[in-house]
């Protein structure tokens, strides 16, 4: 089916997605994230607020991973992962509102709910294919933000209110662990931190075992796949699932430290946004996509002061799709690969984006 | 009760015409270039609050009907000769992502110039007032409405289904490469598929502006209307694009009579159901490419 996956797929993925298995990688990655721990606190001793930004950006850097997981390797472009962020999130929310604000508790039901609405949006979805796979996924998140914008919950309980409505959560506590709170914004980064790193950890290793292997089978060729006697469906519904997992977790992460859970976190353009980060960061290699989340968030914060952001971000985007469709991890591959040749690539794509428009 | 009933037939069939030229302009676009366009609901937008500055400026909501769907169709010109064109047989998740920047670009544009208030088109003297239908007393603009859709509708299918323009159009969407090699200029070809779309947004703009508000939300909200739309007719399908506009057009107008909360549940629901059934759209393909 689509041919067109196939183009990406030639040059783009062998390479970026073998990158992160590569030992100096890993070394990379674990002096990144060091990198990132005693950022923290430095950040905070200059301006308290830019922890915050920190832990937003680890947040969204968190359930871009996710997708890259479904979208990159198992080549299941979900429109909407917003509903398993949301789900994750409002989780948390009447959890630590309602029950009990312990992070042993609150996380792993935010992830159970990820895994669970997941599992069923991938299992009424994975027949179709393609576009029809991603406007199956768009549908089904829309339908859980109606449920959650109306209070759909509510009117079939028959009491006051569940979501909020509209209007959503207020005042959520934080997150408190064996006796420490983790209202100070610097705990929070840590705890967010960590859990990100383990997901980073966890979400590596599950590429690179049997049943990654699969998936990216799937990916590369379905009906081989099928022949050599593999439950496609099964491994997608599954992936998907364990994407969803993940989705949740940061959606607990980020509910409880906003202390707000409104029906935006649903809303189709946080799925819309999201496959953009990946594609900026370059799919299928896991840490791109972390780093393009960060940085669009990190844009987004900043450059909100400035009057037309989004005029600037925008224009980003179809400048990256233009000369740098591999994102920003392919360009920085290529970078490494031949550095020497970074302006004569320049000049090229040049050259034929001018061939391309005169055509 | 009967009244009501033909009111909201009324509705939903006009509200349907609507959706329909802008639906039409998504499935056209699809159908030929491959692409799912973002920024169709951008163009939309654009067209209300071109139609809005031409009403104010100009004085005149006719001269806005003709001019700003003509000003949308330049900036459909720059989108795709400047950015899609080099873009041809790449993923189409590219053109996803370079039509959301642009959707992002333009609505971003559009508050920094009109700021964030809701704007209003004037309706025309001509066209105010109701109109005693027997049962019912119906606005006139809503009227005129419903007519110029369904005759630009009606325009446009026989544009495509009978003229030569419209063979050498489904020629290329069928193979592009037998179309080139033909000697035809398949890339004017694009560009003129992706201009009348966007004409079409453009117009439904400045028609819808004027009946309901011209706020920086409009875009982004009809999109996903759109998509649905096209999704249920079928990727690709002009007939399926205008036969679920009117479809999405009635369930809407029944369901705000029946159940006003649950109407965009029943949106996405009938969605979901008709995918599981038939995975390609009502209309689509038998199997997709």
């Amino acid at each position: 089916m689509m041919p067109v996956f196939e183009l990406l797929r030639d040059d783009d993925k062998a390479r970026t997605g073998n990158q992160i298995l590569s030992r100096p990688g890993r070394i990379l990655l674990v002096v990144g994230i060091l990198g990132l721990a005693a950022a923290g606190p430095i950040a905070g001793s200059i301006q308290p607020f830019w922890v915050n930004l920190l832990v937003r950006m680890l947040a969204f850097a968190l359930l871009a991973l996710s997708l890259d997981f479904v979208f990159g390797y198992a080549g299941l472009l979900s429109f909407g992962h917003a509903a398993m962020y949301g789900a994750g999130g409002y989780t948390a929310a009447l959890l630590v509102g309602q029950v009990t604000p312990n992070a042993l508790v609150v996380l792993p039901a935010s992830v159970l709910v990820g895994v669970v609405v997941a599992a069923l949006i991938g299992w009424l979805s994975v027949r179709a294919r393609g576009i029809y796979f991603a406007m199956l996924t768009l549908a089904f998140a829309q339908l859980l933000y109606v449920v959650v914008f109306t209070d759909l919950p509510a009117t079939v309980a028959g009491v006051e209110t569940v979501t909020g409505g509209d209007n959503g959560l207020y005042g959520i506590g934080s997150y408190e662990l064996a006796g420490i709170g983790f209202g100070d914004p610097l705990a929070y980064y840590f705890l967010t931190l960590a859990l990100v790193a383990l997901s980073l950890a966890g979400l590596i290793r599950l590429a690179n075992s049997p049943f990654g292997r699969v998936v990216q089978g799937i990916r590369e060729n379905e009906e081989r796949i099928e022949f050599i006697g593999y439950d496609v469906q099964r491994y997608k519904v599954i992936a998907f699932a364990i994407s969803g997992g993940f989705a949740g977790l940061a959606g607990g992460l980020y509910v409880p430290f906003q202390s707000v859970a409104n029906p935006g976190l649903l809303h189709w353009t946080v799925s819309g946004e999201l496959v953009v980060m990946v594609l900026l960061g370059g799919m299928g290699t896991l840490w791109g996509p972390m780093v393009g989340a960060g940085l669009v968030v990190f844009l987004e914060d900043r450059l909100g002061g400035v009057a037309s952001w989004e005029v600037i971000l925008g224009t980003l985007f179809v400048l990256v799709v233009i000369f740098a469709p591999r994102g920003i991890a392919g360009a920085l591959i290529s970078l490494r690969d031949d550095p020497s040749g970074a302006v004569d690539n320049v000049k090229q794509a040049l050259k034929n984006y001018v061939r391309e428009v005169r055509d | 009760m009967i009244e009501s009933i033909v009111r909201a037939t009324l509705l939903g069939v006009q509200s349907g015409m609507i959706l329909a030229l802008i639906a039409a302009g998504l499935t056209l676009i699809f159908g030929m270039l491959d692409v799912i366009n973002f920024a169709h609901g951008a163009l939309y937008m654009l067209g209300a609050y071109f139609g809005s500055v031409i009403a104010v400026e100009l004085g005149s909501f006719w001269l806005a009907l003709l001019l700003a769907p003509l000003l949308v169709g330049v900036v459909g010109i720059a989108i795709e000769v400047f950015s899609l064109r080099p873009l041809y047989g790449r993923n189409p998740l590219y053109h996803i992502l370079l039509t959301f920047g642009f959707a992002i670009m333009i609505q971003g544009a559009v508050v920094q110039i009109w700021g964030g208030q809701a704007r209003q088109i004037a309706q025309p003297a001509l066209l105010t007032g109701t109109l005693s239908l027997g049962v019912v007393d119906y606005p006139v603009y809503r009227l005129f409405v419903l007519a110029i859709s369904t005759a630009l509708i009606g325009g446009v299918w026989l544009a495509i289904d009978r003229s030569n323009l419209g063979i050498i159009m489904r020629a290329s969407a069928h193979d592009t490469e037998m179309v080139d090699a033909l000697g035809i200029d398949v890339s004017k070809v694009f560009t003129g598929v992706f201009v009348l779309g966007a004409v079409l947004a453009g117009l439904a703009g400045v028609l819808l502006g004027a009946s309901r508000s011209v706020n920086p939300g409009m875009g982004m909200g009809i999109i996903i209307e759109a998509f649905v739309i096209v999704v249920i007719g079928g990727l690709g399908s002009f007939r399926g694009a205008v036969f679920s506009a009117l479809l999405i057009g009635l369930v809407t107008s029944y369901g705000a009579l029946i159940a006003p909360t649950l109407t965009d549940l029943a949106l996405f629901g009938l969605m979901a159901i008709v995918l599981m059934v038939k995975p390609n759209g009502l209309f689509g393909a038998t199997e997709a490419a």
